[in-house]
């Protein structure tokens, strides 16, 4: 579903954020990206949103190359990826309801089939009763929620989501794993950023460690007793 | 209706493999209802900026309005002369060696040319009664021994641009009893000219007038993305096209072009009134009842598209080009 393939990211000032690195997350796989912060973990995600292009060597992401990539290809290939990002990213002048309906009113859905999986998605997340508040007034943790039900509420084929537990305790950080987890299940490639250990301990999914660029580790889960 | 229901049977279950292509799974009406949304955010996004968008309203108004009053000035001076050019005459002042009755068969035979409407013949011994009366000098004229004035023959062409009447006029001069040949719509044709140099110079201004409004939708366009730019951004990141990213700001360009086309008319209308008071005191001392007329529903429609098609043309051109600019 993801491939790299010696891929390398380096800035127009000569730094470089990636270098050689090489994995492939299959479908139905969950993958953890750790490391530092500066190990690359960002770079990596941009790369597959087609936010930045590689340097050098091959990316391949739900079938799209991603060295050579129009602006439209580019358009259709982020609806089919989910995304949660660090900061949210959410319009501030639109209520979260229209802020998780948004990825649905790109790809043209009927309202009412809309409404049905905005609501499922919002419920997911435990924010329906919310559907009428507006970003701002929420704490950051729910925002954050909104963010999640936002990145699934289309079914894409590959969620990415950068420190999406960052601001959630530790009882709704399980929950959005469950949530993740219930997608990893139907055959959705699930590629995650954090460096929440005690998480990545306890959820014992494989794990790509990353360090100054480099891939450092790609642990696979540890063997169910 | 089969697709419907299986999409409800597991809308609340996660799954891999979706068509993804925009536009399918909504249907026309849907279409309708989103664009119509659109729209009213678009409007009420101009409302809360009141002043400025009034602004721009009003020099869009304005620009629409300067070639359109041109036109229709220009449209008023041609049914003006139109109203004249069905006295076009011809002049054909005869030799004096031609007597009455040959001046009265030459005039019959004119009247079988299809390109002469009517002709009459005046006698010398008529012409000179009509100048006496006209200008009031009979008894001077009585005194006279001989009659100086030629027969002459008056006729009307049915064609009366002035290209057909010269082609007349010329044709006519050949004959070897004619003297002279006058048109008497020399001022009619200079008036013309003046006409069709006033719709040119409308046409040239409409050109300029269309390049500026590119300029004021497309940079208050710019504006606009500007302000909402995080917003494009979002929606770049989840899988909004440019395109999709575009619309808002093609409705707000349809709509500064809209009411600015509306406006327009009204202005006219306000315009022309003012005018037409003065007019009529001018006209009173021609003995004439002439008003301007206004531009008229086909016209004043004319307008308000011409100002939706350049909004909403110069709102797709500065969109695209500003919104491309923006990525993550």
């Amino acid at each position: 579903m993801i491939k790299f393939d010696n891929v390398s990211k380096r800035y127009a000032d000569g730094q470089e954020a990636l270098s050689d690195i090489s994995f492939e997350v299959s479908r139905g796989e969950f993958a953890f990206i750790t490391g530092h912060s500066g190990a690359g973990k960002s770079t990596l995600l941009n790369l597959i949103l087609a936010i930045q292009t590689p340097s050098s060597g091959q990316l391949i992401a739900n079938g799209v190359n991603l060295n050579r990539v129009s602006t439209s290809q580019i358009a259709r290939h982020r609806r089919q990826i989910g995304t949660v990002f660090q900061n949210h990213q959410l319009l501030h002048d639109r209520s979260v309801y229209d802020n998780v309906a948004l990825p649905l009113e790109i790809c043209g859905y009927q309202p009412n089939d809309a409404a049905r999986r905005v609501r499922a998605a919002l419920d997911k997340v435990g924010l329906l009763n919310k559907e009428k508040s507006f970003p701002d007034a929420l704490s950051g943790g729910e925002q954050q929620r909104v963010g999640i039900a936002r990145a699934v509420v289309n079914r894409p084929s590959i969620i990415l989501a950068d420190e999406p537990t960052g601001n959630l305790d530790p009882a709704l950080s399980a929950e959005v794993m469950k949530i993740f987890q219930q997608f990893q299940s139907v055959g959705v490639c699930l590629l995650v950023a954090s460096h929440d250990a005690a998480l990545i301990e306890r959820l014992n999914c494989r794990t790509i460690v990353l360090e100054g660029g480099k891939l450092l580790a790609d642990q696979k889960p540890r063997p169910q007793a | 209706m089969n697709a419907t229901k299986r999409r409800n049977d597991n809308a609340n279950q996660p799954r891999v493999k979706r068509n993804t292509r925009a536009g399918q799974s909504a249907s026309f009406v849907d279409l309708v209802k989103l664009h119509r949304r659109i729209a009213r955010d678009s409007a009420s996004r101009l409302l809360q900026t009141p002043a400025s968008s009034l602004v721009t309203l009003f020099v869009v108004a304005v620009a629409l309005l300067l070639p359109a009053l041109l036109f229709g000035l220009n449209s008023n001076l041609a049914s003006l002369l139109a109203g004249f050019q069905n006295s076009a005459q011809v002049t054909l002042y005869l030799q004096d060696s031609v007597s009455e009755a040959d001046g009265e068969e030459i005039s019959n035979d004119l009247l079988t040319r299809n390109d002469i409407e009517n002709a009459y013949y005046v006698s010398p011994s008529q012409a000179l009664d009509e100048f006496g009366a006209s200008s009031g000098l009979e008894d001077l004229l009585t005194e006279m021994t001989a009659n100086p004035l030629p027969g002459a023959i008056v006729l009307t062409p049915s064609d009366v641009s002035s290209v057909a009447v010269d082609e007349l006029a010329r044709q006519l001069q050949k004959l070897s009893q004619v003297d002279v040949v006058q048109i008497d719509s020399l001022w009619l044709q200079r008036l013309a000219a003046i006409s069709n140099l006033v719709s040119a110079i409308g046409r040239v201004l409409a050109v300029i007038v269309i390049l500026g409004l590119f300029f004021v939708v497309g940079n208050t366009i710019k504006l606009a993305i500007e302000n909402r730019k995080a917003e494009i951004l979002v929606i770049k990141l989840v899988g909004g096209s440019d395109m999709y990213a575009a619309r808002p700001f093609l409705y707000t360009g349809l709509l500064y072009g809209l009411g600015g086309g509306v406006l327009a008319t009204l202005l006219q209308g306000i315009v022309l009134a003012t005018f037409n008071s003065n007019l009529e005191v001018l006209m009173r001392l021609y003995e004439s009842d002439f008003q301007l007329r206004g531009f008229g529903l086909m016209s004043s429609l004319l307008i308000i598209v011409a100002g939706a098609t350049v909004g909403w043309t110069a709102a797709l051109m500065a969109s695209l080009r500003h919104i491309r600019a923006i990525n993550p």
